[in-house]
């Protein structure tokens, strides 16, 4: 397996990454090749004499080891070889490998050949290619100036070959591109393709635009082939850059006296000797952009450009998106162009979508476009405005620092039927939503509160029967006393008979105040005043033009106690006779008839009159 | 003269100090309870608390903190009771209705298929967030109103439109009121209830433990208790299954 692998490594010395493949997928490899298939393949099948066809022999099969294929010998054309390429492809686990060659044909003589018996051996068994015929015209073309052999060192004459590296600019301002051109002088024949170590550019960033068709050029007596390669440089930092040495290794023709172009197969590619060619190595001052108007903010982006906007539509519902696309496209590191950007803006939200960019090679520049997709939200109806939106270059040919703007885009933004704006809060949604499923038990209180006794109840207080039993009381009470007053009313006599003994008592006291001899007769008057209004007042009657006699008769008629009249009649008598005749009383008279008068008082009293 | 009315103040006084002195203590037993509560020592705190409730007083907030202090505990049955007793102290905290809600679910047995009278339930909906002393008073002032017009009416003799209508609707006020009264009274004073406090407490089909058993209780059970026979309850369960469990596994509210 390691001889294997070895032979691999020999046949191909392909790269360390192939090798692991190819190790990895050993067990597939190893299959029994199935068949090898060689075609053969003109890039064109008519050519002039001054032109050149390219003969292409692709050998493939389901192995990797293919050898390599056997070119009978053409003596109408030179042949050179271009190298090889190969491709291998792994489908469910077949392995299929592919190997081109490429020749290069210089026709040496007009007619039409056939190129045949391209073949291979592989396992001691032929395989053979298609044939394929080729034609040359003779259209009296010029034949191409011919590249000698390399000179002996003859004195006096340029060098057979040679290496320039040139810039454009050598004090270009930072990040502005700077093309170094490569240019591979030869005048000598030489054999495949030059091999090329690029040139070290530190302190650059680096983009290789290619190479250019060769050409012929005449320096002095000679005629050179000129093959130019063209590097975009940008220079990352100011200062003093330098560029470091290019170097071309190839294999130039020498004159071989011993040279038989009709001999043995394979002795042209052969002839021939390694030479390296080296550039010298470049010294570049880079300038810093100036200060005077730089912008805020400035990216640092150096070049030319243009900026665009376009909408994806301009009539839009609330709420739904518009794809804007901002392009900023010219010439320069389109890589290090900074994003354009959005001020912030009421009626929108503003969500970035995608961004891309696209390098062009044209013209030893660097050029291309950026562009950003952005998506706009409309969050109210109405015809509303995305503004321009800038961007800052610095352009390097008149030194001054641009401001690039996109044309304001309008958009017609519509209400849907029955939405309903939602009010726009400057608060963010809520980031946390708390439930109310709750966890535990609310904690214990603090205060014990007001207490009462266990089991009491409010109805059962005294203070509430109290408090309910009043009005009822209070009511019962005012009724009963309302009714007496009403009773009272109604009945005057009633009343007077409750007062008379009242007032009776009143008089009788203050006739006790005058029982002496010396008012007698004043005595005498206030009895009889006393007695008469109380027996007035008793019987409901008017107490004037009260006589004697009638109040007999009207006692008569109201009691039946003989006794009680007499006796008022009698103190009746004593008092009309004391007012006529004074001075025949005395001290016990006066003591008499007071008791008298009390005791017909009480006496009235128990009397119930009808 | 003087002598006796100095008695009298002195002896006035100290009755109205000797509460206030006793309501301190209770005060301080509280807060002591409470930081037994704090250092999640419940037993401590429910000794402490049930030693103000031996003393004869009880408040909204003591038969609260009792419940959590169960609840704490791990007793769902008395936390149930003492949140119950709580509530009927104080049925507007929203503390209370919170953890007495809280706990029920954590009763091993729910009852399914509870229907609520609805009729009944109106009243009860109504008088929920009410002490019973907030009507009772509420009933009382309507009471005493009307009376006041009835005195001024008959009392006093005025008789005007405005002191007949007022008689009027005071009282159908006063109908109302003393009816919910009643009615707040009777459902939660008279119809007595109880709560499941014993784990294993079965529900036996008639008085005795002979009896088939219906179901196996379980702490948190509320019951509303219909009658009584030696050992035994009868009670009704909130989906209007009956049964008979074991006095000593009832606490009543």
């Amino acid at each position: 397996m390691t001889g294997k692998i070895f032979m691999i490594r020999k046949t191909f010395s392909y790269s360390l990454l192939f090798l692991s493949l190819f190790v990895f997928c050993y067990p597939q490899v190893n299959a029994t090749p199935k068949n090898i298939t060689i075609s053969v393949s003109l890039d064109r099948d008519t050519i002039g004499m001054d032109e050149q066809a390219t003969l292409q022999v692709v050998v493939s099969g389901s192995m990797q080891n293919l050898p390599a294929p056997r070119i009978p010998t053409l003596p109408m054309f030179e042949v050179y070889s271009q190298g090889r390429s190969s491709n291998i492809s792994i489908v469910n686990g077949q392995v299929s490998s592919s190997l081109t060659y490429q020749y290069l044909l210089l026709p040496q003589k007009p007619g039409t050949f056939p190129i045949s018996r391209i073949s291979i051996v592989y396992n001691n068994k032929r395989y053979e290619g298609n044939p394929v015929e080729l034609t040359v015209l003779n259209n009296g073309t010029a034949t191409p100036p011919k590249l000698s052999y390399e000179s002996q060192g003859k004195n006096g004459q340029k060098k057979d070959y040679f290496l320039e590296a040139v810039v454009d600019k050598k004090n270009p301002y930072v990040n502005e591109q700077v093309t170094l051109t490569l240019k591979f002088y030869i005048a000598v024949q030489y054999y495949g393709s030059p091999e090329l170590s690029e040139p070290t550019t530190t302190g650059f960033w680096t983009e290789v635009l290619g190479n250019k068709t060769p050409y012929y050029q005449r320096i002095g007596n000679r005629n050179y082939k000129v093959i130019e390669r063209l590097y975009a440089l940008f220079p990352t930092q100011t200062g003093k850059l330098t560029i470091g040495r290019a170097a071309i290794r190839t294999t130039v023709a020498v004159r071989n006296r011993n040279r038989d172009p009709f001999g043995v197969f394979g002795n042209i590619f052969n002839q021939g000797r390694d030479v390296t060619i080296r550039s010298r190595p470049l010294t570049i001052k880079v300038k810093p952009l100036p200060e005077k108007g730089k912008p805020k903010n400035f990216s640092g982006t150096i070049g030319k450009f243009n900026i665009s906007a376009t909408a994806n539509k301009y009539s839009v519902e609330i709420n739904q998106p518009v794809s804007v696309t901002i392009k900023i496209s010219g010439i320069g590191n389109i890589k290090s162009v900074a994003e354009p950007v959005i001020p912030q803006l009421k009626d929108f939200r503003v969500y970035k979508e995608s961004s891309n960019e696209n390098v062009a090679k044209s013209n030893g520049k660097i050029s291309g476009a950026k562009i950003y997709k952005e998506v706009f939200i409309p969050k109210r109806a109405g015809k509303l405005q995305i503004p321009a939106i800038s961007f800052n270059y610095f352009d390097p040919q008149q030194s001054k620092y641009k401001k690039i703007a996109t044309r304001p885009i309008n958009l017609k933004v519509i209400e849907p039927e029955g939405y309903t704006t939602s009010t726009e809060l400057p608060y963010p949604s809520p980031e946390i939503v708390i439930g109310n499923k709750i966890n535990d038990i609310r904690y214990i209180k603090d205060k014990i509160g007001k207490t009462k006794p266990v089991g009491s109840l409010t109805i059962n207080t005294s203070l509430y029967v109290i408090v309910n039993g009043l009005p009822i009381m209070v009511f019962v009470g005012l009724v009963f006393i309302r009714r007496r007053r009403e009773k009272l009313n109604a009945d005057i006599g009633y009343a007077r008979s409750r007062i008379a003994s009242k007032m009776a008592r009143k008089r009788l006291a203050k006739a006790k105040s005058m029982a002496d001899i010396k008012m007698g007769s004043d005595f005498y008057a206030e009895i009889y005043n006393a007695l008469i209004s109380y027996i007035a007042d008793k019987l409901n009657i008017s107490p004037h033009g009260l006589t004697i006699d009638k109040v007999k008769e009207l006692l008569k008629t109201k009691t039946q106690n003989q006794l009680l009249i007499d006796d008022v009649i009698d103190l009746f008598q004593k008092c009309d006779y004391v007012r006529y005749a004074p001075s025949s009383i005395t001290q016990e008279d006066i003591n008499q008839a007071l008791q008298k008068a009390e005791k017909i008082m009480i006496a009235f009293e128990e009397v119930k009159f009808v | 003269m003087y002598k006796k009315a100095t008695i009298y103040f002195s002896i006035i006084f100290l009755l109205a100090i000797i509460p206030q002195l006793s309501i301190s203590a209770q005060v301080d037993e509280f807060k002591m309870a409470n930081k037994f509560y704090q250092s999640k020592d419940y037993d401590s705190a429910i000794r402490l608390y049930k030693s103000i409730l031996k003393q004869g007083r009880e408040s909204a907030a003591l038969y609260y903190n009792l419940g959590n202090a169960y609840f704490k505990k791990g007793d769902i049955g008395y936390a149930v009771l003492y949140y119950m007793k709580a509530k009927r102290l104080d049925p507007s905290d929203d503390d209370i209705r919170q953890n007495l809600k809280f706990a029920k679910q954590f009763s091993k047995i729910q009852m399914e298929g509870v229907t609520l009278n609805p009729i009944n339930s109106f009243f009860v909906n109504i008088v929920d967030p009410y002490r019973l002393s907030t009507l009772a008073w509420i009933s009382s002032i309507f009471f005493i109103l009307f009376f006041v017009f009835l005195i001024i009416r008959y009392g006093m003799g005025m008789n005007t439109i405005f002191i007949k209508i007022g008689i009027i609707i005071l009282l159908v006020l006063l109908v109302i009121s003393s009816s919910l009264t009643t009615f707040k009274y009777h459902n939660e004073y008279i119809i007595h209830r109880a709560v499941v406090v014993s784990e294993n407490s079965p529900v036996y089909t008639g008085p005795s433990d002979h009896s088939d058993i219906e179901f196996e209780g379980a702490p948190g059970l509320v019951v509303e208790i219909l009658g009584e026979s030696s050992d035994y309850f009868h009670v009704l369960f909130e989906n209007k299954r009956q049964g008979w469990i074991k006095k000593e596994y009832l606490a009543k509210i």
